[in-house]
């Protein structure tokens, strides 16, 4: 059933391009549907169970999947935004078919990553969800997306062909078999070796995390894809280096994770924080939502860099829910600049003639800015509860961000939804057929996990224990 | 007393069959039309193919050793094979409009074909010598075969860079021989154990000669700067013959020289390094400025060089199959490419890479094929080009070429620059006028690049379809024989 949850998508993606086109809406629904009831089943299941087969033999690459813990979790986030991404697309987009084909492929990229219990067949997911990516930036995005596209691609690929010498450092190093990711932990590598291949690994975690100084293709990338908003709701779900480090960094990199702990944690406040400041000044509500995610993921590489309990816990139960509710604004942005024409966060009254878009837009912040009732809050107040036992001034530094977070959110609402309609400005039509969906499933997922977190902690909780009882952390 | 040479004919069937090719090519030429020819030539070269599954595993020689069909020498030929293959598919759409439709161009292609699989299958460096040379010679014509000034300019420039090549690998080979008193690859892998400081140092010379000499071959920064203008010079099915063929037969020389015979000889290796690195750095860089898609994808052939001579810096039993795997891939995916760009440029000067801007609303499928070929030879998987270049690191990595496995990962990202540009402009949509050829898509270069894209397609999904084949390090422990 995991190897159907994850390719199903694919097959959905490929399955498109034979479609006729009046049914393709409605046959990539029913992929994207299917996989998140495959994930759902699975999830009732209990997880799915390692399975692991060789796949190049001489090589000891094995394919090895399983979805339990952490990685079910975000699969079935990855699974739901999908569906949303579809549903949405279906509608906005003209002639959607090559769109909705690309993002289920990147689901199974996606999907795969969270499976992967190999680490090359981790990269080797990695790098497939870059190809859908930088397909719809390519046909889709704006007038200078070559150079988002290029800058994106560099970076990633800077990271992730350092992280494959690390990968190869760490089976050859340690002397292991396969690169089965239980394999690897039993034939640990000590030592310098060891600092320098998680360094080589965490280039690319910090790549994608993003992490400063290796952020700057995040903002263009978002700003220059097309205005739906479908693009950046993969993107967001790009997210995957906390997930990485958490997964396999940590496992592989004990002694190197403990030891660059303090460095690491201070980056990762440094980067919420400037992060934050930088959203503040900016016009651009995509440009904003960038900054603000990047702000977020500060928090995510915060937590998972103390090695702490409560904060890894935290860590991750943002990482996961900051995908439903950040997703979710950009889709918003989208029905914005569709109905205005513009996603300049001075626009002026929406709320006057839209008021459920613009009601839901503003839970979906309080989301975002970690209002409590809310996800978001749950993981930030964990991380941070977490991680000032370790680093208190660190950790101080990266709450201010919180703060900074309530300004730059509320300030670029007011001017957008509150305030004068402007003279002459267009009428706005509020929420229509499926819109009410795609806003108000994130939005009722958000709360329910904001007020009754117990069934994502069951699933987080004991898989973070594991890793970090390996560690002997505190 | 005269000893009569061992003379076995199933050793050298394989080339025997092309080279029968050849010769039919130079006499029914009078008779028979190119394309009959052109028939029977890839029939020929299946037939061959069949004979070496035949030797599969028989490990004949022929001349006291000095032929040897060994498994090595076979996936080497296959390689050989399919790109030659895939040159004479797409001359089948492409030679009218070059202007070498004739039946030399045919026969010149199937001596080249016998010249770069005696080099696969040399086990001495004089059969070595006779193969590169059969091949140069082949290939100079072929380069000037088409009337026009810069398919001269072109040929007349790779002859000269050709021969001097040529005459600092013969030196090479004197002075090799002058160390170890032989020619025989396993002869001289025996005798550079024991030798005195004086012949170590003719040796040291002769090794670094030949190392010269073979990087004009495979184009080697600094030996490579007659590739672009020779590949961008010459008719595009020419640039697709040598930068696939020609390249892999020399990349088999180099890895039964230095894998095999020099294996023991000092100082080659950290030459080679510094040539790689020079390569990768120099090969990259220069790609990414170049407008003219058939000259990116020249210098795309020299950063290939670079990491296909990473291999050459593992231990033989990885290198060697690290070497194997990636040259099929790369055959695969540099000729589709081509072909690709064979049946839609305009002139034989290739195309810009503006001119691709919107080329998958005017031909979606081989603007998917082309996407899918850069993709792999930028190493994304899940295309072929991903594990070649994993082998290619893991080879160098593991024999403690710890730096310039870094050095090839940073490189790889100006080539993921240079590769993706054109790439993602084939999906930006636009409203100009077209600019290809409009009688661009032809049944069999259409074949050739299906084959090219199905093969990076599931040798990447299942490496082990090839790589099974090629990774038994048995294989490449006996490069020199024995």
């Amino acid at each position: 059933m995991i190897h159907l949850m994850i390719f199903l998508p694919l097959l959905g993606s490929l399955a498109l391009l034979a479609t006729p086109r009046r049914w393709r809406e409605e046959v990539a629904g029913f992929f994207a549907a299917l996989t998140l009831g495959l994930g759902l089943l699975i999830w009732r299941g209990g997880g799915a169970e390692l399975f692991s087969v060789n796949w190049v033999p001489a090589l000891g690459v094995t394919y090895s999947v399983a979805l339990d813990g952490v990685s079910l979790a975000l699969a079935l986030i990855t699974a739901f935004m999908s569906l949303v991404a579809v549903l949405y697309a279906a509608r906005r987009i003209e002639n959607p078919g090559t769109m909705l084909s690309l993002v289920l492929a990147m689901e199974t990229g996606l999907l795969g990553i969270f499976a992967a219990r190999d680490l090359v067949l981790f990269y080797v997911f990695f790098e497939d969800a870059l190809l859908p990516a930088l397909l719809m930036l390519a046909i889709y995005g704006k007038s200078g997306r070559m150079r988002a596209l290029v800058q994106f691609a560099a970076y990633t690929l800077f990271g992730s062909l350092l992280m494959l010498l690390s990968i190869i450092g760490v089976k050859y190093y340690g002397g292991s078999p396969t690169f089965a990711l239980a394999d690897l932990v039993n034939h640990p590598v000590t030592g310098a070796t060891q600092t320098w291949l998680y360094l080589g690994f965490l280039a690319a975690m910090a790549v994608k995390l993003p992490m400063w100084p290796l952020h700057a293709w995040l903002p263009d990338f978002h700003e220059q894809n097309h205005d739906s908003g479908v693009p950046d709701v993969m993107g967001t779900l790009y997210k995957v280096g906390g997930y990485g480090i958490f997964t396999f960094g940590l496992p592989l990199f004990p002694d190197a994770s403990e030891q660059l702990r303090p460095i690491l944690m201070g980056l990762a406040a440094f980067t919420a924080l400037y992060a934050a400041w930088i959203a503040f000044r900016q016009t651009d509500w995509k440009r904003l939502l960038a900054y603000a995610g990047l702000s977020h993921m500060g928090f995510v590489a915060l937590g998972v860099f103390s090695l702490n309990e409560t904060a890894t816990i935290g860590a991750m139960y943002l990482l996961a829910f900051q995908n439903v509710y950040t997703g979710a604004l950009f889709l918003s942005v989208g029905m914005l600049q569709e109905r205005v024409g513009s996603i300049h966060t001075r626009v002026g009254g929406v709320m006057t003639q839209a008021g459920a878009l613009s009601g839901m837009t503003m839970a979906l912040w309080f989301a975002s800015i970690a209002v409590p009732g809310l996800a978001g809050f749950v993981g930030e107040f964990s991380v941070l509860l977490g991680a000032y036992q370790v680093q208190p001034w660190i950790t101080f530094v990266a709450g201010l961000s919180t703060i900074a977070a309530a300004a730059y959110a509320l300030t670029a609402y007011q001017t957008t939804f509150w305030q004068g309609r402007p003279l002459g400005g267009v009428r706005v039509a509020d929420l229509r057929h499926t819109e009410w969906l795609v806003l108000g499933l994130p939005l009722a997922v958000a709360l329910f996990f904001g007020i009754y977190s117990s069934p994502a902690l069951r699933l987080i909780q004991p898989a973070v224990r594991g890793v970090l009882a390996t560690l002997g952390g505190q | 007393m005269l000893q009569v040479p061992d003379v076995y004919l199933a050793p050298m069937l394989p080339i025997l069959i092309v080279l029968a090719g050849a010769v039919a090519s130079t006499v029914l030429g009078f008779s028979l039309p190119r394309r009959a020819l052109t028939i029977i030539n890839l029939v020929l070269l299946g037939v061959s193919a069949v004979s070496m599954g035949a030797l599969w595993n028989s490990g004949a020689t022929a001349f006291g050793g000095s032929l040897r069909a060994d498994n090595a020498a076979l996936l080497l030929g296959i390689s050989i094979l399919v790109g030659s293959a895939m040159t004479l598919l797409v001359s089948l759409d492409t030679a009218f409009r070059a202007r070498v439709s004739f039946p030399e161009f045919d026969a010149m292609l199937m001596y080249s074909v016998t010249g770069t699989l005696l080099i696969a299958f040399s086990g001495d460096l004089i059969t070595m010598l006779i193969g590169l040379e059969i091949m140069s010679l082949s290939s100079y014509v072929l380069a000037t075969l088409q009337d026009s000034r810069r398919a001269e300019e072109s040929g007349l420039k790779y002859f000269l860079l050709g021969a001097v090549g040529s005459a600092i690998l013969i030196y090479g080979i004197a002075l090799v021989y002058g160390a170890t008193g032989s020619l025989n690859y396993a002869d001289i892998a025996e005798r550079t154990a024991g030798l005195t400081p004086q012949n170590v140092a003719i040796l040291v010379g002769g090794a670094l000669l030949l190392l010269a000499g073979f990087a004009f071959k495979v184009a080697l920064a600094p030996f490579h700067q007659w590739t672009p203008d020779v590949y961008t010079g010459a008719p595009t099915s020419v640039s697709l013959f040598l930068s696939t063929v020609v390249k892999v037969a020399a990349f088999a020389g180099m890895l039964r020289v230095f894998g095999g015979a020099l294996q023991n000889a000092p100082g080659w290796a950290s030459v080679l390094q510094i040539l790689t690195a020079a390569t990768l750095i120099i090969g990259n860089a220069a790609a990414l400025f170049q407008p003219n898609f058939k000259r990116m994808m020249a210098y795309s052939a020299v950063a290939h060089t670079g990491f296909l001579a990473m291999t050459l810096l593992g231990v033989p039993g990885l290198g060697g199959a690290a070497l194997a795997y990636y040259l099929l891939v790369y055959t695969l995916m540099t000729a589709a490419s081509l072909a690709i760009v064979a049946a839609l440029q305009r002139t034989e000067a290739g195309m810009s890479i503006t001119d691709l801007r919107g080329l998958y609303y005017r031909h979606p499928a081989y603007a998917v094929a082309l996407g899918v070929c850069l993709a792999s030879l930028a190493g994304l998987p899940p295309f072929a080009g991903f594990f070649g270049k994993y082998l290619a690191f893991q080879a160098a990595f593991q024999n403690g070429y710890v730096w310039i496995s870094v050095l090839a990962a940073l490189a790889s990202v100006a080539a993921l620059v240079y590769y993706l540009r054109p790439a993602m402009l084939m999906f930006m949509p636009d409203r100009t006028p077209a600019r290809e050829y409009p009688h661009g898509e032809r049944a069999a270069t259409t074949f050739t690049v299906a084959l090219g894209v199905v093969g990076v397609t599931v040798l990447g999904i299942l490496p082990n379809l090839w790589y099974g084949w090629a990774a038994n390090p048995a294989i490449w422990e006996t490069l020199a024989g024995r």
